[in-house]
């Protein structure tokens, strides 16, 4: 046991140096903290009806999506050149909506409103809460939208699930 | 790679070093009891010379990291009972909390705990008054937590944040535990020595709601796996067994801390 005895203040000290290191004052919050309903713009080729397999999916050129909210300084965002788009719910109400142009120059815009229910969510310690959504039903003006199809209704941190397929028409 | 992953793997790399040496010297005394057996006849039976011992201890470590840290705290004690054949009967308790003040989140809990469990030494006595020893040991563990009122923003720069906030609650948490360590008596009665501790939650999920940031005598409660450690100061109070004055002590050196009695 002597061995043990002259060792033991160095492995305490190692010990004690490691447990301090861990414990930090609050942890980085590495996952996504807000909901986000992430959307897929499907252009029709030709006017056909939805569940028709000629539809394709393209970019479109600069679409633009904008919350209308109360904070009045809610700038318009700009999404170049893509087809997968992400927004997010408001966890005031349990309705919200979102105006949509396929492109920058236009003068008209579509109105996506969503109907859901919101759920708290604890997270983490690190990250705090943040609310889920389960997305009831999506209503749409006509503009440039044809048709939505929803494809999840849990609407939850995780960045890799799909929740709308919005159908453009042809020519837009 | 983040600071606490690194020391996580570290912990888990020094917990595993000391497991290996300590299986070493557990495997040379397994040979050593084998030869004595070897000698014996068969209705031998073997007494423990070393007596009884009842330790009680108070750990350093978390008052001092009560000072250095503002959002918890806690005080943690200890006691164990040499039972037999290097293995002790331990008991632990203690109290403590936490305070959560950030931007975002604000509550605060209190809990007490429980652990109880055994610990086995893996060092071979010089004598049968050594009760120097390097451990491994079980534990299961038990905490009530009482969580106050928790204000919360759920942050959102698209449609503003959102306050609310949540009920009290009281709940338990259960968990166990991997230890290791080890203890040297400094002067007569008077020990020292740490404990680190691997600790597995076993219902984390059902404080999902809002886990409590530090739970005493666990860790932190949004983790199922835990990692902690102790340095004890603790005292033995001992008295002898009964009858031990009647028996022979055996003259193998592995076996000092036994006697055998014929029948």
């Amino acid at each position: 046991m002597i061995k043990a005895r002259k060792y033991l203040p160095f492995i305490a000290f190692v010990f004690c140096g490691l447990w301090v290191a861990c414990t930090q004052t609050r942890d980085p919050c590495l996952t996504p903290k807000i909901a986000s309903l992430n959307i897929e713009m499907m252009h029709l080729a030709s006017p056909l009806v939805i569940g028709d397999t000629t539809f394709v999916d393209t970019a479109l050129p600069a679409a633009v999506f904008r919350p209308l909210s109360v904070i009045v300084d809610n700038p318009y965002t700009i999404y170049p050149q893509q087809a997968d788009f992400t927004i997010s719910l408001s966890p005031d109400s349990n309705i919200c909506q979102w105006i949509f142009a396929t492109d920058t120059p236009a003068y008209s815009f579509d109105t996506l409103t969503f109907h859901y229910q919101r759920n708290l969510q604890f997270i983490s310690n690190a990250c705090g809460f943040t609310y889920f959504y389960a997305l009831d039903t999506v209503l749409t003006t006509h503009v440039y939208i044809d048709s939505l199809h929803i494809t999840n209704t849990s609407v939850t941190n995780n960045v890799n699930t799909k929740h709308l397929q919005v159908f453009i028409h042809p020519g837009h | 790679m983040s600071i606490q992953s690194i020391c996580k793997y570290l912990f888990i790399l020094a917990i595993s070093a000391t497991a290996i040496a300590c299986a070493h010297t557990a495997h040379a005394q397994t040979a050593d009891t084998v030869a004595v057996d070897t000698s014996a006849t068969p209705k031998n039976k073997k007494k423990d010379l070393a007596g009884h011992q009842l330790a009680i201890g108070i750990d350093l470590v978390h008052p001092v990291l009560n000072s250095l840290v503002t959002d918890r705290f806690g005080y943690e004690f200890t006691m164990d009972y040499y039972m037999h054949n290097d293995l002790y009967l331990v008991a632990e308790g203690g109290w403590g909390g936490s305070t959560v003040d950030y931007s975002d989140l604000k509550y605060s809990t209190t809990n007490n705990f429980f652990r109880f469990g055994f610990n086995r030494s893996l060092l071979t006595r010089d004598r049968p008054t050594d009760w120097d020893m390097m451990f491994i040991g079980f534990r299961a563990g038990f905490a009530d937590v009482n969580r106050g009122q928790a204000t919360y923003t759920a942050l959102d720069s698209v449609w503003g944040n959102h306050t609310g906030k949540t009920e009290s609650k009281t709940f338990q948490a259960y968990w166990g535990e991997l230890n290791a360590g080890m203890r040297v008596e400094f002067v007569k009665g008077l020990f020292g020595g740490w404990t680190a501790r691997g600790k597995i939650l076993f219902n984390g999920k059902s404080f999902n709601d809002l886990a409590p940031l530090y739970i005493a005598g666990y860790g932190k409660g949004d983790k199922n796996v835990a990692f902690d450690f102790n340095v004890y100061v603790s005292y033995g109070i001992r008295w002898k067994r009964r009858g031990a004055a009647d028996t022979t002590v055996d003259s193998h050196p592995a076996a000092a801390n036994t006697i055998t009695e014929t029948k």
